[in-house]
């Protein structure tokens, strides 16, 4: 022991002077202190040698500064789209709520087809172009302070994607018109697409080819050539447009024709008996009245339907009720799946025996607390299984994501973003998009698995923080995972409380999950976040 | 300043550089503080990799270093040297993560404290030292229990003083030298067998 610490100067003065004596004349331990030095040198030198590279990730200082970009960008876009819809929708839905005039039951079509939302997209816009003008001054602050580099880059793209969605630039062979009521009067014609925003819009006259309108009220009883792409609050079709229709609005009727589909997300729709789909109905609606014809199939989901008019396809629906005027008819195979039993008058004409599918009692047996209980045992050991599953085939992915997920604030600002343009993306494709409804259902499932994922990393950062951090031994890892999972579905049992919670882990795994993807596809180029 | 620190060695006028980019980076210059994190890096990369059990846990935990020490930076006393600050904050990190594998450490305690304090046959050691590669020397380190490699790596590679040593692993000054006595024994054990290292002088 007095050897060791003499050889690396650590005895008090005259011990050491003694040692020194001993040394001089003890040539045991004189071979033993130069045995020790040399122990010593070897340890050093085996220690600092140079044996294994760094690894390319952590050899690239590109990519900085991006953590505090998505940061503010997270942020800054969350803060902006927290503002308008508190502002926008939630604040104005509460004061107008007893003047909505929906049932309680149809609480989507409440949520979001109704209130202020609704009734004028100007305000809207307002609210994106200044987010969007908050985002482009922190890019361009950004630009200023430094050369160009890949973080500003990113910002300036997303802000000028922000600032593109929000002034609606014209292309070149389209018409734009905004204004507190826009009116085409019957006498005018518009050779080129028509863009049109206002609390109401008219369209009396001709438009040679499509319509986008963002307004509180639509009518349209002239002619359009192309399609109708509508947000609107209401919207009354009842001249004829040759394409499709495609609309999110609160209600909507149709008493005019129509060439081709109609895709529609709202409320309720009156399809009139003068009213005619050259196509076919593809809707996600509250209640329907359909006296007109529809030329080809219906596909719907719909909380009431009256089906007094003709469908010359198939027939698909879900729903609460659904009733058959005896003036109806279906031309092909039809189903309804749904809680009530449908009501078919005896003049109906269908082309087969209509296909029920109860959903009935054992349906509402599933909100019953031990079928909730059941569930959250079954959800803890499915997503307990996956868990296991991600650490040993992915290991890289895991610790990356936990990683990410261990910051707390960012993943959570990230999951937000990503909800936030989820959301609109998916809205948008299916208003946008021929095959809509599909793409929109894939988008869905597409990101319904890291959803569920989320949990895992949560869970897994839960328990590391109640049994201390492991990393190495696989057990301890999936433990600890049981652990945090545990604690999130046995809390997520809790009234309201336990539905917040989820709607955090939620955004916290997904964002982490996200940045865990980002972490993964570049981790050979991008070494560290900040 | 040792080369261990300063891997790519250290004049005034680097030294001079370093603290202006020091400076730079504390003010949020991203540029400047990829300067010295391109300085810095493959030397805590190898720290770590000396300290932590595997390849994988060294990365994770340069990262996180750098990251602290980016969070911290504001901290610095520019008084001391930069490089054994970032030691100083990279031994802490590796510390702490290793004291939270609780199972590890647990195994580790039961063992290490009937380790002998006599040094050994100073001819077998010699024998044993002109045996050994570094490459056996640092295969068996990686099989130390991690306080016992933890120190080694702090003392004979980061060149920390007994103070140093003694504020990472939260032990006494004094109980230092034990440490590294009972580390290096443990060393000399899986390098050449139990038997060969038994017996020694005082």
């Amino acid at each position: 022991m007095a050897c060791l610490l003499y050889l690396e100067g650590q005895l008090e003065r005259p011990r050491a002077r003694e040692m020194a004596l001993h040394v001089g004349e003890c040539a045991t331990c004189r071979t033993l202190l130069h045995a020790l030095e040399s122990e010593s040198r070897v340890l050093t030198s085996a220690l600092t040698e140079e044996n294994e590279s760094m690894p390319a990730r952590l050899l690239s200082t590109r990519g900085w500064s991006m953590p505090s970009w998505v940061w503010t960008l997270a942020f800054g876009a969350f803060a902006a789209g927290a503002y308008w819809l508190w502002a926008d929708t939630v604040d104005p839905w509460l004061q107008q709520l007893s003047n909505a005039g929906f049932g309680g039951t149809d609480f989507v079509s409440l949520l979001f087809f109704s209130g202020a939302f609704w009734e004028g997209w100007s305000p809207m816009i307002e609210v994106l172009q200044i987010a969007a003008l908050v985002v482009v001054g922190i890019a361009a602050i950004g630009l200023l302070r430094r050369r160009f580099r890949r973080p500003t880059a990113i910002g300036v793209m997303m802000s000028a994607m922000a600032l593109a969605l929000a002034l609606a630039q014209p292309a070149a062979a389209t018409e734009i018109r905004r204004d507190e009521s826009v009116l085409v009067p019957a006498t005018e014609v518009i050779h080129t697409d028509l863009i049109v925003s206002g609390t109401s819009v008219r369209i009396d006259g001709t438009v040679e080819g499509d319509l986008i309108a963002f307004t509180g009220m639509l009518i349209v009883t002239g002619h359009v050539t192309g399609d109708i792409l509508a947000f609107a609050g209401q919207m009354r079709m009842e001249g004829t447009v040759d394409g499709n229709i495609r609309v999110m609005s609160h209600t909507v009727a149709i008493d005019g024709a129509v060439g081709k589909n109609i895709t529609y997300i709202g409320n309720s729709l009156d399809l009139t008996e003068k009213g005619q789909v050259g196509g076919s109905l593809i809707s996600v609606i509250g209640e329907a009245d359909l006296d007109g014809h529809i030329h080809r199939d219906l596909l719907g989901i719909i909380g009431r339907t009256h089906l007094d008019g003709g469908i010359g396809g198939q027939m698909w629906l879900r729903g609460r009720n659904l009733a058959i005027g005896s003036k109806g008819e279906i031309g092909g195979p039809a189903t309804f799946r749904g809680l009530r039993q449908p009501v078919v008058a005896s003049g109906a004409k269908l082309a087969s025996p209509l296909r029920i599918e109860r959903q009935g009692e054992s349906r509402r047996m599933m909100f019953s607390g031990i079928r909730l209980v059941v569930n959250e045992i079954v959800g803890f050991g499915a997503a307990l299984l996956l868990a296991v599953l991600l650490v040993t085939v992915l290991p890289g992915f895991f610790r990356a994501t936990l990683r990410e997920t261990g910051r707390i604030g960012l993943p959570i600002g990230v999951g937000a973003l990503a909800l936030v343009i989820g959301i609109f993306l998916l809205v948008l494709g299916i208003l946008l998009i021929f095959v809509g409804v599909g793409v929109g259902v894939a988008g869905v499932l597409g990101y319904a698995p890291i959803l569920y994922v989320a949990q895992i990393f949560v869970g897994a950062w839960l328990g590391n923080k109640i049994l201390g951090e492991v990393s190495d031994p696989t057990i301890a890892v999936v433990g600890r995972i049981a652990l945090g999972l545990l604690i999130l579905h046995v809390a997520g049992l809790i009234p309201v409380l336990g539905g917040l919670m989820w709607l955090t882990v939620a955004l916290w795994g997904t964002g982490a999950v996200l940045l865990g993807f980002y972490r993964m596809s570049r981790a050979e180029a991008v070494p560290l976040p900040a | 300043m040792d080369a261990r620190r300063h891997p790519e060695g250290m004049n005034p006028a680097d030294q001079a550089n370093e603290q202006k980019h020091i400076a730079q980076a504390k003010a949020g210059d991203a540029e400047a503080w990829g300067e010295l994190y391109r300085q810095y890096a493959p030397a805590i990369f190898r720290f770590c990799r000396r300290a932590m059990p595997t390849r994988e846990d060294a990365e994770d935990a340069t990262m996180d270093i750098f990251i602290k020490v980016r969070q911290k930076l504001s901290q610095y006393d520019s008084s001391r040297p930069f490089g054994a600050w970032l030691y100083t904050v990279a031994a802490n990190h590796c510390w702490d993560l290793l004291r939270r594998r609780k199972g590890r450490q647990d195994l580790e305690t039961g063992e290490i404290e009937n380790m002998p304090l006599e040094h050994p046959d100073p001819g077998q050691l010699e024998q044993l030292i002109e045996r050994s590669t570094s490459q056996q020397v640092r295969r068996a380190l990686d099989q130390l229990p991690a306080r016992a490699r933890m120190a080694l790596v702090l003392r004979y590679y980061a060149d920390m003083s007994y103070d140093d040593v003694a504020a990472t692993l939260g032990v006494r000054r004094a109980f230092v030298g034990v440490v590294l006595l009972r580390a290096r024994h443990q060393l000399r054990d899986i390098l050449g067998g139990r038997r060969a290292m038994a017996g020694g002088a005082t």
